[in-house]
């Protein structure tokens, strides 16, 4: 008799590791998939620059030095191989677009031409994505640490080497001028 | 100290699920009193009858889940005619665009679909149902008052409400309870109160009371919470506060999105004097807070006060106003192809527009008067200067409707002219022939075409036989002047057998067809050779 108590002991214990270890694994999926998910926005932004230069070099013939500062920037970050390369190329990239649009603003006839303010919308729609993939990201890593780290958890995910993921950090607060730094990510 | 938007959600999340939970025990004692009343009292203090009313009341509550919360979906989006939204529409392209970036924030956890309520009125609400359908509902009037960072924070607060559930809770709630209070009302409507004597009934029209009070306080509740969540979203608690502020002085749709909606609003429709004040009674009666105390909590997140955000609204107020007082140059208003009144432009704006052509209704804001684009010198430099650009060789010609130049161009190997704008072509009577044999040879007759001139002919058939009746009773329209005479051209059927209508001008042997007029007199008579061929070649 006291031997079943012992061994359902066990095996509710054994049940109630697997669970935590299982959660654990589904949070970490989760933030590796977020992550993932800032690249395919990254992408996009790539997609739809040379567009946007195309549609308003005509109308700026005076501002070639800040549209070909965006297309140097753009080139660097989809050539780049590195994550340190790469974080730096996307904040030229997000700067020099940010500048572009500042620009852009002088021009009446490019405000007036639908083409050019669709190809801004969809521009401003994919910056926000890459900030909102970058929060997602965090607000992630955020609850997956609090579960690494709260009691039992906190033993089961030292034996079993589960390591607590990086936040991706930004240099400014700015929700709109987001800073990539792949670099702050271990691997 | 001012609270998170996490401290809130917290806080929140704990006490909706409490209170939700005494609001289904409510339902289960509400059932027990309904049934007691339908059977012997004697049985009352038995356990029996608990285990029967329980399974009585699961019973009905899923029967009234079901029915209520199936398609709810499909019935909202009915309700309000609402439609998808328009890709092709800028503004619409937006909110499109915004639905896709809050999946991006939410993590792609549920797919949710967003509509359009073709309405002036400034609300949104969400519904989801039991079938996986999730949808959130803006109105045009508020889509297009908003900018971008406010549709961000209104859509993400009611796709909290989605996603964690509370419209699915409302739905269910409000049709669990909706058919007790129903079945009350039925009953002392044909009973004429004489039921309502009985303990049970007013111990059931007491709970049900209870109930919707119950219900309205974790509706309040859901609005703070939903408030916090789009704050975290979005990180934008200004853009939140500016939206709530702004629709507590709109039209929120009162009347037309109708009673039963409300609680999935993201501002009350209704305007009433017990949501807007606070108080234990206020507190008790109202679906959703008072939007001030809702706008408070989120400038406190925000660390702006109030009084802040007034000014800035006015400084904005004050700017818009500005800009509109002075225009720097005259303000022209043009008439778009769809026949909407677009502007005010300046002339660099106005020469930038695609669809503006010599015969665009213009007009300026401060003249009575609309006239052709092309009687307004400083818009016909604009004219002038496209055609100088597009390199075509101008003729001495000009368009008889656009007065531009025409540009002599090669049509089925030979030299017409034609107008860029207008797309009519002027042609010298003995190249008539000659283009007419050559038809299908470089480009055969379109199907368009073909019909088009079908559809002309047969129109000018009755005309031209209302015409020799005399009772043709279309104004007539003035006549053109010769492009290079200018005298006036008269205007005749090309034949009889040809009903196509043409200006020709008898001193200097020109013919002007009008934009697809000679494709479409090529087509009739390209197809009137081939009916004419055909019989014979079957004879052979």
């Amino acid at each position: 008799m006291g031997g079943w108590i012992v061994l359902s002991v066990l095996g509710l214990i054994l049940v109630w590791l697997i669970l935590i270890y299982n959660g654990l694994i589904s949070l970490r999926n989760d933030v590796q998939s977020s992550w993932k998910q800032i690249d395919v926005q990254l992408k996009r932004r790539h997609d739809l620059i040379p567009n946007l230069v195309s549609t308003v070099k005509g109308a700026m013939e005076f501002e070639q030095d800040t549209l070909e500062k965006v297309i140097s920037a753009r080139a660097m970050a989809v050539s780049a191989t590195t994550p340190a390369t790469k974080a730096g190329a996307e904040n030229m990239l997000t700067q020099a677009l940010g500048k572009l649009f500042a620009v852009m603003e002088n021009y009446p006839a490019l405000k007036s031409n639908q083409n050019v303010m669709q190809l801004q919308e969809e521009l401003t729609s994919t910056e926000n994505r890459i900030a909102f993939a970058r929060q997602l990201y965090n607000d992630l890593v955020a609850n997956y640490r609090t579960r690494l780290q709260v009691f039992p958890n906190n033993i089961v995910s030292s034996t079993l080497n589960f390591h607590p993921e990086e936040y991706f950090e930004t240099e400014e607060a700015a929700r709109t001028a987001p800073n990539v730094n792949l670099s702050l990510r271990g691997k | 100290m001012p609270l998170t938007f996490i401290d809130i959600e917290r806080q929140k999340n704990w006490r909706i699920w409490a209170f939700f939970l005494i609001l289904m025990l409510l339902y289960f004692v509400v059932t027990a009193v309904f049934t007691s009343i339908f059977l012997p009292v004697s049985v009352h203090t038995s356990a029996h009858f608990w285990i029967f009313a329980g399974v009585i009341a699961i019973f009905v509550a899923g029967i009234h889940f079901l029915f209520s919360a199936y398609d709810t979906v499909n019935t909202v989006i009915r309700g309000l005619s609402a439609q998808l939204p328009d890709p092709k529409d800028d503004i619409h392209k937006m909110l499109i665009n915004i639905m896709e970036e809050i999946h991006v924030v939410t993590g792609n956890r549920r797919k949710m679909q967003c509509v359009v309520i073709p309405s002036l009125s400034m609300n949104a609400l969400a519904a989801a149902d039991l079938k996986g359908a999730a949808v959130i509902c803006i109105t045009e009037g508020l889509l297009s008052r908003l900018t971008r960072p406010q549709l961000e924070a209104v859509i993400a607060h009611e796709a909290h409400h989605i996603l964690s559930g509370d419209c699915l809770e409302a739905t269910v709630a409000a049709s669990l309870f909706g058919t007790y209070a129903a079945a009350l009302e039925n009953l002392s409507d044909t009973s004429q109160g004489r039921t309502f004597s009985s303990p049970a009934f007013l111990l059931a029209g007491g709970l049900v009371k209870l109930s919707s009070l119950l219900n309205m306080f974790i509706s309040r509740e859901r609005e703070y919470r939903a408030d916090a969540a789009s704050v975290r979203m979005t990180r934008n608690p200004i853009a939140l506060a500016e939206t709530l502020h702004l629709l507590s002085r709109s039209w929120r749709g009162a009347g037309f999105i109708g009673s039963g909606y409300e609680m999935l609003c993201i501002v009350n429709p209704e305007v009433t004097a017990l949501d807007e004040t606070e108080g234990f009674w206020a507190d008790l009666l109202s679906t959703h807070p008072p939007i001030r105390k809702r706008v408070d909590i989120l400038l406190g997140m925000a660390r702006v006060s109030i009084t802040e955000l007034d000014e800035k609204a006015k400084k904005n107020a004050k700017k818009n106003a500005e800009d509109t007082q002075k225009p720097p140059q005259p303000a022209y208003y043009a008439m778009n192809p769809r026949q909407q009144w677009q502007g005010p432009f300046n002339i660099a704006e106005l020469g930038a527009l695609p669809w503006l052509s010599p015969l665009t209704w213009v007009t300026t804001g401060d003249r009575q008067t609309v006239e052709r684009a092309w009687k307004e010198p400083l818009i016909n430099a604009i004219f002038t200067a496209r055609l100088v650009q597009e390199e075509g060789v101008a003729s001495e010609f000009t368009c008889p409707s656009c007065r531009q130049p025409l540009v002599m161009e090669s049509y089925e190997g030979t030299q017409v002219y034609q107008c860029r704008f207008c797309s009519g072509t002027l042609a010298e009577n003995s190249k008539i022939p000659r283009i007419i044999a050559r038809t299908g040879r470089e480009r055969p007759c379109s199907e368009r075409m073909s019909a088009l001139a079908r559809t002309v002919a047969k129109e000018n058939q009755i005309r031209y036989t209302q015409q020799k009746l005399g009772v043709d009773s279309r104004t007539k329209m003035p006549l053109l002047a010769c492009p290079k005479c200018k005298n006036p051209m008269s205007r005749a059927f090309y034949s009889l057998a040809h009903l196509i209508e043409i200006d020709r001008c008898s001193f200097c042997d020109l013919t002007w067809f009008d934009q697809d007029e000679l494709e479409m007199l090529q087509c009739l008579i390209a197809s009137r050779e081939s009916l004419d061929r055909e019989p014979k070649e079957l004879s052979v």
